[in-house]
């Protein structure tokens, strides 16, 4: 794990790696799309709304994954030191945020037309609340130091609390099935899928998309952070030197 | 099933979720290859002034 934990060398794979993410995501999320509104029939039941899944669902698997990899990477701070773990950290946060407040608004959108409220106080709905909370509090934690902002690094406290808030993913996750609300329960499990291959397969592709997109998103993000530390350091010698002449 | 909407009414969700999915993403997408772009210009800038 600690090759990587050169930034020269994390540039060089990141750098390509960036627009081909952006490119082939960008690409896979219009392909899905379109299917997903043009090719899919409605749902028997649900009708047209239906297809506000390719978009929910990506979203919330993005705004749990994107804090799952949040925690491992505070947990790789707090154990290892690796030096890009507190730059990946921070630059998950803000896409995480995107994805999760984008899961709560596709699904109060989703549930107007479908249960005739915008909001339920239900489990998986809070606790997905709570995660926006979390991701807000992280991003809070880490701006308002400036040490941490400056050096791309991450506080004690702020691993700490990456690891502690990664207790609400499984309590997401079970949510639908520990308490009963207007919510659905899970429909995709690792046993397979309740919903039918032709309403199923758009939603590969998007999820795929999205995917590649959080990951474009969190590269350009890590880059911006590498190259600010590097003005600030070269400044700060550039400081020095003035000084010690 | 007060409240329930069905028919061609239910489109109107439908872009809304697509359409604010698309906003906020791009939003951040743009803002983010801004800010990398920049950062990157400014390290290789200062890089080049010292030789």
């Amino acid at each position: 794990m600690h090759a990587y934990a050169n930034p020269t060398r994390f540039l060089n794979i990141a750098r390509p790696l960036t627009p081909w993410l952006l490119g082939l995501g960008l690409l896979l999320l219009a392909g899905g799309a379109w299917a997903g509104l043009t090719l899919v029939p409605g749902d028997y039941k649900q009708g047209e709304t239906a297809r506000i899944l390719y978009v929910h669902v990506p979203a919330a698997w993005l705004g749990m994954g994107g804090w799952t990899s949040l925690a491992v990477a505070g947990l790789a701070q707090l154990v290892w030191r690796h030096p890009l773990a507190g730059v990946a950290a921070r630059a998950i946060a803000v896409p995480g945020m995107l994805f999760t407040a984008l899961c709560l608004a596709t699904g109060s959108i989703w549930g107007k037309p479908t249960w005739g409220t915008w909001w339920e106080w239900d489990g998986r709905m809070t606790s997905m609340l709570v995660l926006l909370f979390l991701y807000a509090g992280f991003i809070a934690l880490t701006n308002g130091d400036d040490a941490q902002r400056q050096g791309g690094s991450l506080s004690r406290g702020a691993a700490v609390y990456a690891l502690v808030g990664a207790i609400n993913i499984p309590i997401i996750n079970r949510s639908v099935v520990w308490w009963n609300s207007l919510h659905q329960g899970p429909s995709i499990t690792l046993r397979g899928s309740s919903i039918d291959t032709t309403l199923l397969w758009p939603l590969g592709l998007t999820l795929l998309g999205f995917s590649m997109l959080f990951g474009a998103i969190v590269l350009m993000r890590m880059r911006r952070i590498i190259a600010d530390n590097r003005v600030t350091a070269r400044l700060r010698r550039l400081a020095d030197e003035e000084g010690s002449e | 099933m007060t409240g329930v909407i069905s028919g061609g009414g239910q489109w109107a969700y439908v872009a809304a979720a697509y359409g604010l999915t698309a906003l906020l993403t791009g939003a951040v997408l743009w803002h983010s290859w801004r800010a990398m772009v920049k950062a990157e210009r400014r390290s290789e800038t200062l890089r080049g002034n010292r030789g």
